[in-house]
């Protein structure tokens, strides 16, 4: 039955081309069924029919049949056999239950009288839920919430996992030792050169890269309060410039003539790259 | 340095006027750490008969010189490249010392003189007797320089910008002729033009104004146009060229910050202060900052931290941080402050002369401390002026003296001001890299004292009137005699200040600038009760070295129980006592508050004073207004009071350090006290924990309740519920961070009865480890966890040994079990989790040094050799290396000793090389005087020839070398060589017998020299290596046909040349380079006119022969001027070569 489906997949590619045995098969099966198809459909009182109905409808029937087949053989193996018995096929048809049969909802396990409801409450709400789910039951110990013991299990077990992560780097690279007799009591993992030493010197790791994002943006919810704005903006952007420029007047530092009108940085470092001249005389 | 410094301003040592100069590099190969180029120079004659034009040039290899687009003979020679000739056996210092001043002399640019000598075609004689414009253009290259250009280049794939390859112009003073052909003065001031041509994905920054950016024509480069409109000396001239990331600063846009890739973050926070420092400098000068843009460079393997240059700075890129780090922002802000202070005074005003150094070193430093007495608050800076007078005074007592101003005579040997160093101090190359630290800190002091005499208000009028005569300067174009007022000198300064202040500051100048060394005060007192009199008695030690007499007023504050009064006593030669009178009866009248000087007035519980005395404590120069040491004599209880209650940082400090020696209840209490005080100066508070564990130590046998500080840190940073257990980082308070780092290494001290660290002290230090939790913490709490290492080194004691044993597992102590495993395992998490600027790793590696040097680990180099090595972060690699140094002292290993000595020749890192040197002298081996085995006479010959040729590419190296020769062997004669075997020496031409001179120390090597003739060579086999120069020499003095042949040799032999003449080993000591025009050498040699090509020639041989007979000299004269009549008015003799000078100067034993 797996054979059809991948049969069926195989025709659909390669339908036009020459024909092998599995297609045959495959084609006269389906003839078959188109046959089974049109005749249910006289008794039904149809006169006629599309080819594409009456392919749906046949393509409709195959895909039954061939999940039936698949689930039988499927609780048939589930049950340790080969050979699909009667019992297989009805399971499965139980299964795949005829979808005119509403399907009944199982009665809640009920435990106990409801609460009615009190008088303000209208008789269409829902029923309050059974009474043993107001039901509580303690537990036989408490939880630990001491303090202390949280610090000294939080303390232990990073310390846990540190000793056993370098212990493991240490084993599985090279390593330094302190004693000529003994490379493995307090192993030390190999130091080794960088090429740009400076980088994971100087960069905070991952770890501290996201504290130190939750420190800024906080340091800039300080800021909004004064009017120094810009001093995380990036100097790209062209919107907030004005206040740039309102900020330079403050600190009458540097830009003394030419405040206000500046609304770009004119940085000769952002200045575009000139292309060469051409040919300069020699 | 015959120049007058009166009203008339700079008088230029230079027979020409520089007023443009053009620094073109057209090709920079990181690949081959190479870079092509040229220079050109505008220049106005000032004397008619100008022949010659001497330059500064060092390592560039120098294709060929045109005067007016005619082409110039040049000749180049730099005597500090091998600073003694011939392999003499004279290897005491005195002797090298002064050959090595001669030498920077005689390249002096402030003298007048320089590495490279033009001669000025003859067909421009005329043009010049016209006083006419030259344009002297210069083609050169430099090839894989050792100093002055350094380049980074990592070892990895990718294109160079990829890589983060990056160079930048680097020194001490004035270095950069190691870079281009220039007049390396600071005094020759011209405008410039500068054009780099780079990579496309690379950025130029230098001086100036970059004008444009410009693509080459096959787009692959760009070339960056910078023009500086401002006179500068070329020293300060600077250039930093890399993939560098762009920061234009958001508050001033004229302002740029360069760092290298990904750092850009923390660029943005590390520069984000800036623009307040700006603000500050330019309102307390009320001037414009100088230039039209700024910008800083941050930078790997830099040579020092900050270097200042017109209009940029140059910072090592390990200053970058981010917000989560606590301790470094103060100094990188630090850092920032102070370059940005030299952009005014150092940059912009450039100084007349080395002796003028002062003012500006004094200025800028000064500046400097304003700014951080506003940002750092006043405590900060009080007890930075505390602290820098402290070492300077250590410094001058130790040494004998830093002499700010130094003047110098006719060159006479007793007149050196500096006879106590072991270098002479007449040139800023020749300084002891420490003395020069120390010079800038006293001149800083200096103007301090100059400011509590003129007030501040006259001090910052002085600068604005310095600033604005400069500004206006330096807008005239081309009026370059205007251009010198630009430059300070002493004399101006001081006139300036007697201008606007009114006031004669000539004693003040003369005390601490003129004249070296500090004054040491010792102090005591009685009180008088029958005349209510303080009988306080001043004593002084002006007799040790680096002392002097101090004579004229002095503050005394007196804090009694009516008031604090402040008495100005008159210090004269003789007068030992002083008498003070009282003003409160000895009755105290105990509801009354007392009065402090601030004006507060407080409860004291008066108790533990003298009943009879009125008197609280004494304080003597409480203001710091001279450059001393005050050694007071006042009771503990004083002590107490003026820890408690003088409101002074100093005096808080001084207090904390004198109740060292009084280990008392009273003084515990007092400590404790000013522990928990809150309002009380951080550092102040630092200081008291040391103190207690000190006080904590003397009383241990009745010491009562828990270790010192333990409660008090348990109260102050544990659980209130459970007191074992250090709450969760949270560094907000700083004040209380650095206390909470400082405590648990000071409590480490702490030893108990059998002098170990009590088990309760590790077992709390391990707990705070164990429990340290940084989650939630704003900050990085790396220093911290660095400082909980430290802790642990010092509580380690030595181990008990028996006989001798081999350290080994078994054996190992079960604290120092516990020890280790913390080191182990933080040093392993560095791997992972690498800390900022990997303190933790430098405080593992200092922990195993100590607890190797305690016995409990093996004593073995190894694991640091492997951390010094190239590649790791610098802080690791000098924390290491300085345990490898500690290693070579305490087992007196050689080969470590040549591990390190081979490291300073060939590591990349230029502060390294200069560190290790530093670091050996500050721990040396073995002193002199010392019987050591490592003392032996190839060290001397290898440290020997280290300084005397092997460092000439970095002034400051050679003078490390030098520091550490002294150390090792003293001024004179190293002990270790063997006496020469000959007590008199035969001179046979002079027919003479004199002392041999390899054993006395102040002779002159050419004294050796007479023994040798071409005859009979081979005699003394001690003397070959000289011979088989002098022969050689000898020969092509025979007559013209030989001269020409060795002219011709010499010519081929200079295409061949090593770039970089210092470096080559196969050159010969004597060789000169006579660089020909390297393009057509016979065509110029036709053209060129005979007699001015022997002049040329003889000029060169006169040289090589300074120090050889004199004969031969006489006869070079001779024919000099024989064959110059007309045109040689200076007979080019270089006079003020090392030998020259040395023979004038030094009386010869033989004449």
């Amino acid at each position: 039955m797996a054979d059809t489906a991948s049969g069926g997949s195989g025709t659909r590619s390669g339908s036009k081309h020459a024909t092998t045995p599995a297609d045959n098969y495959y084609l006269a099966r389906r003839r078959t069924l188109q046959v089974v198809v049109s005749s249910l459909l006289t008794e039904a009182g149809f006169e006629s029919a599309e080819k594409a109905a009456v392919e749906t409808l046949t393509e409709m029937l195959q895909s039954y049949i061939s999940e039936i087949g698949r689930s039988a053989k499927s609780y048939c193996e589930h049950t340790a056999r080969t050979q699909p018995t009667l019992s297989d096929i009805v399971v499965t048809l139980v299964e795949m239950a005829p979808v005119t049969n509403q399907p009944v909802t199982p009665k809640a396990l009920t435990a106990g009288q409801n609460k009615p409801h009190p008088s303000h409450i209208p008789g269409h709400f829902p029923e309050f839920p059974d009474p043993h789910t107001y039901i509580k039951t303690p537990t036989y110990r408490e939880p630990v919430s001491d303090y202390q013991v949280l610090r000294e299990k939080a303390a232990s077990q990073r310390r846990d996992v540190e000793r056993a992560l370098t212990r493991f780097m240490a084993k599985t690279g090279e390593t330094q030792s302190l004693f000529k007799d003994d490379v493995s009591t307090f192993p030390l993992i190999a130091a080794r050169p960088f090429t740009v030493p400076y980088l994971t010197a100087l960069l905070p790791s991952e770890l501290e890269m996201q504290q130190m994002e939750e420190t800024d943006s906080s340091e800039q919810d300080d800021q909004t309060d004064t009017e120094n704005l810009p001093l995380h903006m990036s100097t790209d952007d062209s919107g907030p410039e004005k206040e740039n420029a309102s900020v330079l007047q403050q600190n009458t530092s540097l830009s003394g003539s030419r405040n206000g009108e500046e609304n770009v940085i004119d940085n000769p470092y952002l200045r575009p790259v000139k292309k060469p001249k051409i040919r300069r005389k020699k | 340095m015959n120049r007058k410094k009166g009203d008339k301003g700079f008088e230029s040592p230079r027979p020409y006027k520089l007023t443009h100069q053009v620094v073109c590099i057209n090709n920079i190969n990181f690949q081959r750490k190479s870079v092509v180029g040229y220079v050109e120079l505008t220049i106005f004659p000032t004397v008619a008969n100008l022949n010659r034009i001497k330059l500064n040039s060092k390592q560039c290899r120098i294709y060929r010189v045109r005067v007016n687009d005619l082409e110039a003979a040049f000749i180049y020679n730099d005597p500090t490249l091998e600073v003694c000739h011939h392999e003499s056996k004279q290897r005491n210092l005195n002797y090298f010392s002064n050959a090595y001043a001669a030498a920077v002399s005689a390249v002096d640019p402030d003298a007048g003189n320089g590495e490279l000598c033009i001669k000025v075609p003859s067909e421009l004689w005329k043009h010049v007797d016209e006083l006419k414009v030259l344009k002297v253009h210069i083609n050169f290259s430099l090839d894989q320089p050792k100093g002055g250009l350094h380049f980074v280049v990592p070892n990895m794939e990718g294109s160079m910008a990829e890589r983060g390859a990056h160079v930048f112009s680097c020194g001490y003073q004035n270095s950069t002729r190691f870079w281009f052909p220039c007049v390396d003065s600071y005094s020759e001031l011209c405008t410039w033009k500068l054009e780099y041509t780079v990579d496309a994905a690379m950025v130029a920054v230098s001086n100036g104004d970059l004008v444009e950016t410009v693509y080459t024509h096959d787009m692959r480069k760009k070339t960056f146009h910078y023009m500086l409109t401002i006179p500068t000396a070329a020293s300060n001239i600077s250039l930093a060229i890399g993939p560098f990331e762009i920061l234009v600063d958001p508050y001033m846009h004229e302002v740029t910050h360069f760092c290298l890739p990904q750092l850009l973050p923390l660029l943005k926070h590390t520069t984000s202060y800036l623009h307040e420092v700006f603000e500050f400098y330019e309102e307390i000068l009320t001037c414009r900052y100088p230039y039209s843009c700024f910008k800083t460079v941050f930078i790997d393997e830099a040579y020092v931290e900050v270097a200042a240059y017109a209009s940029m700075s140059i910072f090592s890129t390990n200053l970058l941080h981010s917000a989560m780090i606590i301790d470094e922002t103060p100094l990188t802000r630090r850092c920032l402050a102070q370059a940005l202070a030299q952009q005014f005074f150092g940059c912009f005003i450039s100084r007349m002369s080395w002796s003028d150094e002062w003012v500006l070193k004094g200025i800028s430093g000064y500046i400097y401390g304003l700014w951080m007495k506003k940002t750092f608050g006043v405590n900060e800076y009080r007890h930075w002026i505390k602290q820098e007078l402290d070492q300077i005074v250590a410094y001058e007592l130790k040494t004998g003296g830093v002499l700010l101003h130094p003047i110098f005579g006719g060159g006479k040997e007793k007149d050196n001001p500096a006879s106590h160093l072991h270098f002479s101090i007449k040139h800023p190359h020749t300084l002891s890299w420490e003395y020069y630290t120390m010079f800038q800190c006293k001149a800083h002091l200096v103007m301090r004292l100059i400011e509590n005499r003129i007030s501040m208000e006259f001090m910052l009028q002085v600068f604005n009137k310095l600033l604005s005569l400069a500004s206006t300067a330096s807008s005239q174009k081309f009026q370059s005699h205007m251009w010198s007022q630009m430059l300070v000198s002493t004399s101006g300064f001081l006139k300036s200040i007697s201008n606007v202040s009114g006031k004669d500051i000539q004693p003040l100048i003369k005390q601490w600038v003129d004249q070296s060394g500090v004054v040491k005060f010792y102090g005591s007192f009685a009180f008088n009760r029958k005349r209510n009199v303080l009988e306080l008695e001043i004593k002084q030690d002006y007799t040790s070295p680096g002392t002097q007499k101090y004579v004229g007023p002095l503050k005394v504050t007196v804090q009694e129980l009516d008031g604090s009064f402040n008495h100005t006593l008159q210090i004269e030669e003789n007068s030992l006592k002083h008498d003070i009178p009282c003003h409160s009866k000895s009755r105290r009248n105990k509801k009354k508050k007392i009065p402090l000087m601030n004006g507060e007035e407080v409860d004291m519980d008066l108790s533990a004073m003298d009943a009879d005395s009125p008197l609280l404590w004494i304080r003597i120069d409480p203001d710091m207004s001279v450059l001393r040491k005050v050694e007071f004599e006042q009771s503990d209880f004083m002590w107490q009071y003026q820890l408690r209650y003088e409101r002074d940082v100093v005096a808080q400090e001084e207090a904390i350090l004198a109740l060292e020696k009084f280990p008392t209840p009273a003084s515990r209490l007092a400590l404790t006290d000013i522990l928990e005080q809150e309002q009380c100066f951080y550092r102040v508070r630092m200081l008291a924990c040391f103190c207690l564990a000190k006080i904590a130590n003397s009383m241990v046998s009745t010491w009562t309740g828990p270790p010192a500080m333990k409660s008090l840190f348990t109260r102050m940073f544990c659980c209130k519920t459970c007191p074992n257990i250090v709450k969760t980082n949270n560094f907000m308070n700083f004040q209380s961070y650095f206390l909470q780092k400082t405590m648990p290494v000071a409590m480490a001290l702490l030893r108990d009865v059998h002098n170990l660290c009590p088990k309760e002290v590790l077992m709390f230090i391990l707990d705070l480890i164990k429990y340290n939790d940084n989650r939630k913490n704003k900050f990085s709490d790396n220093y911290y966890r660095a400082e909980l290492i430290d802790a642990l080194a010092n509580s380690v004691t030595p181990a008990v040994s028996v006989n001798n044993e081999v350290r080994t597992l078994d054996n190992l102590n079960p604290d120092v079990r516990l020890i280790l495993e913390e080191i182990t395992r933080f040093l392993n998490m560095e791997k992972l989790l690498p800390s900022y600027r990997h303190t933790i790793t430098v405080s593992c590696l200092k922990a195993i040094r100590v607890l190797q040097k305690n016995g409990h680990v093996p004593s073995d180099p190894a694991l640091f050799k492997s951390y010094a090595e190239y590649g790791h972060f610098i802080d690791v690699r000098i924390a290491a290396l300085e345990a490898v140094v500690d290693y070579t002292k305490v087992d007196r290993s050689y080969e470590e000793l040549q591990w390190l000595l081979t490291m300073v020749q060939n590591d990349p890192v230029p502060y390294i090389r200069h560190k290790i040197l530093d670091m050996l002298t500050k721990n040396p081996p073995f002193t002199k005087n010392m019987e050591s085995p490592l003392c032996n006479e190839a060290l001397v010959d290898q440290l020997w020839k280290l300084m005397n040729s092997g460092t000439s590419h970095d002034w400051r190296l050679r003078c490390g070398a030098v520091d550490l020769y002294f150390t090792l062997f003293g001024l004179s004669r190293p002990s270790c060589l063997p006496l020469p075997e000959l007590g008199l020496v035969l001179n046979l031409k002079e027919k003479k017998a004199v002392l041999n001179p390899t054993i006395i120390p102040e002779s002159v090597a050419s004294n050796q020299e007479p023994v040798n003739s071409t005859n009979n060579h081979g005699q003394s086999v001690g003397f070959q290596n000289t011979f088989s120069n002098s022969q050689e020499e000898e020969e092509i003095d025979m007559d013209t046909v030989h001269d020409s042949q060795a002219f011709i040799y010499h010519h081929l032999n200079m295409l061949e040349r090593p770039s970089t003449p210092g470096t080559s080993k196969e050159q010969s000591s004597g060789e000169m380079n006579m660089h020909p025009v390297s393009a057509a050498p016979l065509s110029v040699f036709s053209k060129e006119s005979n007699s001015s090509k022997h002049s040329d020639h003889h000029h060169h041989h006169h040289h090589e022969h300074k120090k050889k007979k004199k004969k031969h000299k006489h006869k070079h004269k001779h024919k000099h001027k024989h064959d110059n009549k007309e045109k040689e008015k200076d007979p080019f003799a270089f006079s003020n070569s090392p030998a020259s000078a040395r023979s004038i100067r030094s009386p010869s034993l033989s004449d």
